[in-house]
């Protein structure tokens, strides 16, 4: 008889304490290791997930959900089956002020999902420094490089003066995205060009995100100007460029003012960057007029306000 | 001894499970059970997470309006991944106390936009903006309200006497002084010397270039740590000397060695503890040689062998003095081309 009321008394001892362990371990230890998974490359999981969980409640009648949310911080943030893909190119080369740029820049890219980074250097081979750099931070990159042939011609490390700076390079990033997407691959991608030594705001990515063929906006300090911007109508369509220098170029806009969506690159492979014989500030029409033809802008950032 | 045994028993009985009838009460069951199986199996459905708006920022849901008592039903949890910016705000780890003097130019916006999307990976940030203007303006009020980062914003005019220097020997004029002075001052005011937190104080500049590494090297910081900075003093970078044992004994610079404190504004942090001790520690504004503002407010606070070394015993480099070029603007003309009500 003793013997059976110990054991009654070990049952009702052991049973709650392993449920209460149980539930406190969970609900201490779960939000910590913040499980989530990326598969879009390495992504930085050294921060602790936010302790918050916030739930509630779906209920129809006989189904019950419970949505679970945790509000967590990685670097680059989780990779997603939904949104479009954005491809920077960045040309680069060797200067003492590259490993400082590209940080900083690498510093904003961290914040935009779905972000894949195509660094092209200027040099013969991929140098250290840049392959360290795109490892350490943990965004999805892809690393290319191209030399522009030196004029010799010219005194010391003078490159061709008649090709301009970063063309080879981003005609290469064409060329690596048309090899490797298939273009009746419907992974939905938009491209742009990033120099490393200007500024992006991170509503920029969202902004381009839904681009359909060709998207513009304006830029800050090009031409002479605080921004340079295009004209666009009541309709909402872009009729103009609000320039000083050579307003009548097909697309007078700098570099840093258009993305276009990765299908039309894909579609029309023959499109590339003029690499000779372009007039200065002609560089980015001589792409452009083989993509969209002005009716296809469409004009970001508030009809392009901001 | 027998009933001692007794109530050892009925202890160890009732905590437990009243504990346990405290937590159902305020779960429903069927809640809970659900936790407990989602966590033991390794498969967890998360939703796509981003809703694609803008602002990628934390949103809060409403909680559960009814308990739902659904006996032997077990609901489906859905997990759903939030990317908030800044990390959340820890209670363990230190605050790094960031003082930045900022002033109206074409610029500015730019530096501070990129500035804030550095800031916005480090955790325990809290940064303290020092416009030098005679009031606070728009452009940073909103700036710093939709970056979502833990700031306070503050105003001092440098008068322009000062701007142009009173010392009669034509050094440059420190500027951001009077600004990063105002920062400690709010410092001081903000925080108790009895129950300091744990910080440290540490002054960027808007137009240099941080790595997120330098942030976690300062976190810890006892009294004042230094590191090495690039692309100052007319080198590729700066460094402390430092001795076999790790301490520091000199400065590896070409201009002026031999200045108390031969390091530039970014190579060095402060705990806050330390502030918060030696009230009477500021930036000096008048009769400052050039390159020696810094020490100007170091030698109040720490002599050489109390200072920290960082970044690898500082053999790395982890921030560049980079500096902006001035745009161009002149084909605004006289009138001005673009519309002025557009902020840059």
């Amino acid at each position: 008889m003793p013997k059976r009321r110990d054991i009654l008394a070990i049952v009702l001892i052991v049973l709650p304490w392993t449920l209460l362990i149980t539930v406190w371990h969970q609900s201490t230890i779960a939000p910590l290791l913040a499980v989530h998974k990326d598969d879009g490359g390495d992504s930085r999981r050294d921060l602790a997930a936010g302790l918050d969980s916030k739930e509630y409640c779906l209920s129809d009648r006989d189904i019950v959900e419970v949505v679970r949310t945790e509000y967590v911080y990685t670097r680059p943030p989780p990779w997603s089956d939904t949104l479009p893909t954005i491809h920077v190119i960045t040309p680069t080369y060797s200067r003492p002020v590259q490993k400082a740029e590209l940080t900083r820049l690498a510093n904003t890219l961290l914040h935009v999902p779905n972000l894949h980074w195509i660094l092209v250097e200027d040099s013969q081979r991929r140098t250290p420094l840049i392959t360290r750099l795109l490892r350490d931070t943990g965004l999805n990159y892809t690393h290319l490089n191209v030399e522009t042939p030196r004029n010799y011609k010219l005194r010391g490390d003078m490159r061709d003066p008649r090709i301009p700076r970063g063309t080879m390079q981003r005609n290469l990033a064409l060329r690596w995205l048309r090899e490797t997407f298939n273009k009746n691959n419907s992974q939905p991608g938009i491209v742009y060009f990033a120099d490393d030594d200007n500024t992006y705001s991170l509503e920029l990515f969202e902004e381009m995100r839904s681009t359909r063929k060709g998207s513009v906006w304006p830029v800050a300090f090009v031409g002479g100007l605080r921004y340079e911007s295009p004209k666009v109508n009541a309709a909402g369509k872009v009729y103009g460029w609000k320039t000083v220098f050579d307003p009548h170029r097909p697309f007078a806009i700098d570099m840093a003012g258009f993305a276009v969506n990765l299908r039309l690159i894909l579609q029309r492979s023959q499109a590339y960057f003029k690499l000779r014989g372009v007039k200065g500030g002609y560089q980015e029409s001589s792409l452009l007029r083989e993509l969209v033809t002005l009716n296809d802008l469409e004009p970001k950032a508030a009809n392009c306000t901001k | 001894m027998l009933r001692r045994r007794n109530l050892l028993t009925t202890l160890l009985i009732v905590l437990p499970w009243a504990l346990l009838l405290t937590l159902w009460h305020q779960y429903p069951t069927t809640r809970y059970l659900s936790l407990l199986r989602k966590d033991t199996d390794e498969n967890v459905t998360s939703k796509a997470l981003l809703n694609g708006t803008s602002t990628l920022r934390e949103e809060g849901f409403p909680s559960c309006i009814r308990q739902q008592q659904n006996i032997g039903v077990t609901p489906k949890v859905i997990q759903n991944y939030v990317y908030s910016r800044p990390p959340p705000w820890s209670d363990t780890l230190p605050t790094i106390f960031v003082i930045t003097p900022t002033y109206t130019r074409p610029v500015q916006k730019a530096e501070l936009t990129r500035l804030a999307n550095t800031f916005l990976h480090v955790q325990n940030l809290h940064w303290v903006v020092v416009e030098d203007s005679p009031r606070r303006t728009n452009l940073v009020s909103n700036l710093l309200e939709k970056a979502g980062l833990n700031f306070t914003h503050l105003n001092v005019e440098t008068p322009k006497s000062l701007k142009l220097g009173l010392s009669w020997i034509p050094s440059h004029t420190p500027r951001g002084t009077l600004q990063r002075n105002l920062g400690l001052h709010w410092l001081r005011d903000s925080f108790s010397n009895t129950a300091p937190p744990e910080g440290v104080v540490y002054f960027a500049d808007d137009d240099n270039t941080y790595s997120l590494e330098l942030f976690e090297e300062m976190r810890y910081t006892r009294r004042v740590s230094v590191w090495p900075v690039a692309f100052v003093g007319g080198l590729r970078y700066e460094s402390p000397k430092l001795s076999p044992a790790g301490k520091v004994v000199g400065w590896k610079t070409v201009f002026d060695p031999n200045r108390p404190f031969a390091i530039d504004m970014a190579g060095f942090a402060i705990s806050i503890k330390l502030i918060l001790e030696k009230p009477q520690a500021s930036f000096k504004l008048e009769g400052v040689k050039g390159g020696y503002q810094e020490t100007s407010l170091l030698k109040d606070l720490v002599t050489m062998d109390g200072l920290e070394p960082k970044a690898a015993n500082c053999t790395k480099v982890l921030v560049w003095h980079t500096r902006t070029e001035r745009p161009t603007l002149v084909n605004e003309g006289k009138r001005g081309f673009t519309d002025p009500r557009v902020e840059v």
